[in-house]
């Protein structure tokens, strides 16, 4: 029970990766709050999962690019739970296009639910850890950031902005016992990646010296690992799960 | 906390000890500390970071809120600046 009673909040926490993380530290004794956007089916599983393994939890359905939504979810946390160790900024789009087809709509929407969202987040849990001089901030970010990938710019450039966002903020929060990193994950069985076509799978094992796509349990355990005492001393790092891909 | 508010000097010597505690300066004293030293660079040597601390303590203690840099910068002029600042936010926040 490595996170017993610890305060964590985590951004799209109903599907795939971000679920894996939330129940990953409910198992471990966490408090949980998970946010989502839309998908009302997922998020009912989700609560049932959460009820089962986690000591306290709490579900929002809040957009992340708004502030009011952000504020209001966080502001609920604080008033419930007092304050908030960990956050987990995970709430992520894709709307892939080529550039030429990629039209403002689009452009923003991705950054405003990433870039923006993450920004949100971090901006209103931060007086609680520097209150307590303790805090840990793990933003999920994505290969596509470093080294990029045709008809991901609006997706690339808001993970881009998420890695350089992290190593500022990480500056700003050192002294104050908070760290801030990334976790870079390769391609993960989650249900974004199980829509692509075989060609495409196909392809991208070929790329991963494992030969094998990633389990959400394997990013979850380099997340609880930057959460944990373990970590304390590492901020403002990318840390790559991806077999080997970058 | 309407007592110490209402008194200056009270509010000022408060405000000492509150800087000392949140930023645990050990080789300071609240004597040692006047009123119209600047809290920051040649002043008592304080920084930005240091200055996210008290706002977070500002807010906890008195519930006034820094809402910008700007504002921050003219509150953390001097110890007697910023017992001003509270003062009259404090009042407003009723």
């Amino acid at each position: 029970m490595e996170f017993r009673d610890k305060r964590v909040i985590v951004t799209g926490g109903i599907r795939g990766l971000g679920k894996s993380i939330a129940l990953s530290f409910a198992r471990e004794g966490a408090w949980v709050g998970v946010s989502y956007s839309s998908d009302d089916k997922s998020a009912s599983k989700t609560d049932k999962e959460l009820k089962s393994s986690a000591t306290r939890f709490l579900l929002f359905k809040a957009d992340v690019s708004s502030r009011s939504d952000v504020e209001e979810m966080v502001g609920s946390v604080l008033d419930e739970w007092e304050y908030v160790d960990i956050l987990v900024n995970n709430a992520g789009i894709v709307r892939d296009k080529l550039l030429m087809f990629l039209d403002e709509e689009d452009w923003d929407r991705v950054l405003d639910v990433n870039l923006k969202g993450t920004y949100l987040c971090s901006r209103a849990t931060i007086k609680s850890m520097i209150a307590r001089r303790f805090g840990r901030i793990i933003n999920i970010v994505s290969p596509s950031a470093i080294t990029g990938r045709a008809g991901q710019a609006n997706y690339s450039a808001s993970k881009g902005g998420i890695i350089s966002f992290t190593k500022s903020l990480s500056k700003e929060m050192a002294r104050l016992g908070i760290t801030v990193n990334a976790v870079c994950p390769g391609i993960i069985s989650t249900p974004m990646t199980e829509n692509l076509d075989q060609e495409t799978k196909t392809s991208f094992l070929h790329m991963i010296p494992m030969g094998r796509f990633g389990e959400p349990e394997d990013v979850a355990g380099a997340v609880l690992f930057l959460a944990s005492e373990k970590a304390r001393y590492i901020t403002g790092q990318v840390l790559a799960v991806d077999g080997g891909l970058t | 906390m309407e007592e110490i508010v209402n008194n200056s000097e009270v509010l000022c010597e408060f405000l000492k000890k509150m800087i000392i505690d949140t930023l645990k300066l050990e080789d300071i004293t609240v004597e040692e500390i006047e009123s119209r030293t600047p809290l920051f660079r040649k002043g008592l040597g304080l920084d930005s970071i240091d200055a996210l601390e008290l706002v977070v303590a500002i807010e906890k203690i008195f519930d006034v809120i820094i809402e910008d840099e700007e504002v921050g910068k003219r509150a953390f002029a001097s110890i007697k600046a910023l017992a001003k600042f509270i003062r009259k936010k404090y009042k407003q926040r009723k």
